[in-house]
């Protein structure tokens, strides 16, 4: 009741005029800002955070707040209509959301992941609401052996992300790894693969490797075919969500958006990894798996509602421990401090109404994009029925830009240029491009909390099945790892006697 | 003289992401130059290395709100993040700008570091020094249920076995890393040094109880004493902190252990600056330390604003890229020659 009471008291401070316009700009900045290949929510709320200077510290938060889930519902765009994810937790939306939209059925996949992102949304601050001392300590649970055994996860469960065979996933996200191990090494600091290059030190970011694998490789598959300039002819009246498409994607919904909200929770994880986590989950859990990566209504609603829930669940360290949970919760920690708060422990107590303010603002804020959004998809949707050939050049100088404005150097346009061309190939080659982006995002994390783990055991392997959640995630591994092999064996071996019958009956001619 | 600690990020998690925009603002405004013949015209950009958000980034921004704000500068100033390399993009952005007026370098520990653990060129004494006007105070922390009570207690429970003693902290070479090594050799212990992403990470990992110890500024670290999260052990600095707060906290030196370290921050404008153009940045800098507004934003966050004026700035320079070289290569970090 006293979390009810202090909820009423934050729509209190929330409610004022100010602070909804406030909030109102915050989303719609984050909306424009999610689209914007290259710029994400992080660089977009610090590129405001001087604007925030005048204001009152509630106002300056809900606004950079606002910021921050507004650009995952505004991701949603960019990876949908034209395959170049608008930030990184987006990457997911991409391979189902695009192949959707050239199935004429962008709008659904624009509504689907509107309302998965506010659902989810909503059910994450409402948890906040109730339960972030306690979430907190759970987010203290996990350290370097359980996130190592996270990203083992991750990288295991690639094998299943592809259309087609385990093998050909696998050495895309072999590809991966091998791009992330560019850079300087996480532990000792000496440069690995960098041949002397400054802009390589700090490895290769994930957002060229997505735009140019993404955006750019499909432009150059499409230079192939001969355009008949026609484009994805769909009525507005056929955009909408049918009674069909919510059944699908209601569970997606919810699975995305709980483990959207326990990844977001851990500081160290974000919603990037919360979406592909979410949507390999999906796959599993789905009665359709066959359908992701060719235009699964579920895959899109299950990433998007995990990578908002998971911008709402890195709320809990900030708010009750001073941790930031993700980029965007760092720059609101800078702006925390910028105006004279000193975040930690004691914010929730000292500060109490501007948390409750920022809380009960992210509601409202929530319900603000949905109705932005679910008009509105259709509308967007229909930016398709331009001809794509005329749609190229647009999405050209939109990624190249993005990737422009990642640091501000050409270096980031060439490497996303190199990876449009490796893009090529792999489409060519037909390996799955997903695995191997899930490994860029996932190798740093698995990489240094392997190397972490094992500093802290001092050597010793044990450390990862010490802990209970650590054991836990350890059998996870092993089981993702130990049912694909025990049904393929059992496949072949049923193959193999159908086959013999059949040879039999063959014989037997 | 405590050397300079740096560019903490106040976030960990995730790659430099950039701002793009902030130039197009710049253009806006080419007016308001004429404040003195010899000042520069139009905006100004300080460059900074770190992303949004971490800690040199958020006192260039506050330094620039005031500046501004204050009319000690007229011209636009506009923080920008050029992120990458460990601030040696940001660094050898400023560098190729030889005598530019518009632009700046905020300077912090990496750009002393970075050249000496990758074996790179040095920077420091190739830019052109503005001033040094930054400075912070570094304390160690233990778990609230730590048998250790003092720094003594600490080397003793360290002596027992080698590398026992876990220590979280930011990437080989960071500041913790090097307060990491001072303490083992004012002890003469080993310890356990796991670099975590940067401090958010790091502080992830100690109240989660993982680790034994670690280093924290002063702002960081009173909410989780306060909250019974964490136990100083000591500050770092020559003398205790008048602060009501911190006044209590005894020094590594009181405890008999030499180990001062601290962090500092300041500007310094690109190779072959004119000295109009120093002489302008010393002048705004010196009415920006005696600001009282920029004062107390500092006080808040326990730092310090001491001026070194552009005239004093270049042997303390020196002097801290050397200390920082004898340390790194203690640690067998240092990728550089000694100095001749």
């Amino acid at each position: 009741m006293d979390a009810l009471a202090s909820l009423a008291q934050g729509f209190a401070v929330a409610g004022t005029p100010t602070n909804l316009l406030f909030v109102l700009i915050g989303v719609t900045l984050g909306q424009v800002i999610g689209a914007l290949p290259g710029i994400g929510p992080s660089a977009g709320m610090a590129l405001l955070l001087p604007v925030t200077f005048g204001l009152e510290p509630v106002t300056a938060l809900v606004m950079l707040s606002g910021i921050m889930y507004g650009g995952m519902y505004g991701g949603t765009l960019t990876s949908v209509l034209v395959n170049v994810p608008g930030e990184a937790a987006s990457v997911m939306t991409a391979v189902d959301g695009n192949q959707l939209a050239r199935q004429g059925r962008a709008g659904q996949a624009l509504a689907a992941a509107a309302i998965g992102s506010f659902i989810a949304g909503i059910g994450a601050v409402a948890a906040l609401v109730f339960l972030t001392p306690a979430l907190a300590a759970f987010a203290l649970s996990f350290s370097a052996p359980e996130y190592f055994l996270l990203a083992l996860l991750g990288i295991t469960a690639t094998a299943s992300l592809g259309t087609g065979s385990a093998m050909k996933a696998m050495i895309g996200a072999t590809l991966g790894l091998m791009i992330a191990l560019v850079g300087t090494d996480p532990i000792l600091g000496t440069p690995r693969l960098t041949f002397g290059s400054l802009e390589l030190m700090e490895g290769i970011d994930f957002l060229p490797v997505a735009i140019g694998i993404f955006g750019i490789a499909e432009i150059l598959v499409s230079m192939e075919q001969r355009q008949a300039a026609q484009a994805v002819r769909t009525q507005l009246k056929d955009m909408w969500l049918s009674a069909k498409d919510w059944a699908e994607c209601r569970m997606a919904i919810l699975r995305g958006g709980i483990v959207g909200f326990l990844i977001g929770l851990m500081p160290g994880a974000g919603p990037t990894v919360a979406a592909l986590l979410a949507y390999v989950v999906e796959k599993k859990a789905s009665p359709h798996p066959e359908r992701f990566g060719h235009g699964a209504l579920d895959g899109v609603a299950a990433a998007e509602s995990a990578n908002n829930s998971a911008a709402h669940g890195a709320m809990v360290p900030m708010l009750a421990l001073g941790i930031p949970g993700s980029a965007s919760t760092a720059v609101l920690l800078a702006a925390l401090v910028l105006l004279g708060i000193r975040p930690g422990p004691m914010l929730l107590t000292e500060q109490a109404d501007l948390v409750w303010g920022l809380i009960a603002s992210m509601f409202i804020g929530n319900v603000i994009l949905l109705v932005i959004n679910l008009p509105l998809a259709p509308l967007f949707a229909s930016v398709l029925r331009i001809p794509y050939s005329y749609l190229v050049p647009g999405i050209l100088v939109v990624s190249l830009v993005g990737a422009y404005a990642i640091s501000l150097s050409l270096f980031n346009v060439g490497l996303t240029l190199f990876f449009g061309m490796v893009g090529y190939l792999l489409i060519r080659a037909d390996i799955p491009r997903a695995p191997l982006v899930l490994a860029v995002v996932l190798a740093p994390l698995m990489e240094s909390s392997l190397r972490q783990s094992l500093m802290l055991s001092e050597g010793s392997l044990v450390i990862f099945v010490q802990r209970p959640l650590a054991a836990l995630l350890a059998l996870l591994v092993i089981g993702s790892l130990a049912l694909p092999l025990s049904s393929f064996l059992l496949a072949r071996r049923a193959a193999r006697r159908a086959g013999v019958s059949e040879a039999l009956s063959h014989s037997s001619d | 003289m405590s050397p300079l600690r740096a560019a903490r990020p106040f976030h960990p998690l995730l790659k430099p992401s950039a701002l793009a925009f902030a130039l197009g603002l710049a253009c806006a405004s080419a007016t308001g130059a004429a404040m003195a013949q010899s000042a520069p015209t139009g905006p100004i950009e300080i460059t900074t290395g770190t992303s949004p958000g971490g800690t040199p980034d958020v006192l260039m921004r506050r330094a620039a709100k005031i500046l501004n704000e204050q009319k000690i500068i007229t011209n636009p100033l506009v923080v920008q993040n050029r992120t990458g390399g460990s601030w040696m993009v940001a660094g050898n952005f400023v560098m190729g700008k030889k005598g530019d007026r518009n632009v700046v370098l905020c300077i912090a520990q990496p750009i002393l570091t970075t050249p000496i653990t990758q074996g790179l060129p040095t920077l420091y004494d190739k830019l052109t020094p503005i001033a040094m006007f930054i400075q912070g105070d570094l304390v160690l922390v233990v778990q609230p249920d730590s048998p250790v009570k003092n720094l003594k207690q600490l080397m003793e429970l360290a002596a027992q076995r080698e590398r026992s003693l876990k220590v979280a902290g930011a990437q080989a070479g960071s500041t913790d890393h090097m307060v990491a090594g001072l303490v083992e050799k004012a002890g003469k212990v080993k310890l356990n040094y796991i670099p975590f992403d940067g401090g958010g990470s790091a502080q992830a990992a100690f109240l989660g109880g993982n680790v034994d110890l670690m280093t924290l500024t002063p702002s960081e670290a009173m909410p989780l004493v306060t909250s019974g999260k964490a136990r100083i052990l000591a500050i770092l600095s020559d003398e205790r902190r008048p602060e009501p707060e911190l006044k209590d906290v005894p020094t590594a030196k009181e405890q008999g252990y030499d180990i001062v370290w601290g962090q500092a921050w300041g500007l310094a404008g690109p190779p072959e600056l004119d000295a109009d153009t120093v002489k302008f940045w010393d002048d705004a800098i010196a009415k920006l330390v005696a600001n009282p507004e920029w004062q107390a934003s500092l006080k808040e966050n326990f730092l310090r604003s001491k001026l070194i004026p552009a005239a004093e700035v270049k042997p303390y320079m020196q002097k801290l890229h050397e200390e920082h070289l004898a340390l790194l290569r203690d640690l067998g970090l240092a990728k550089q020659p000694p100095v001749q």
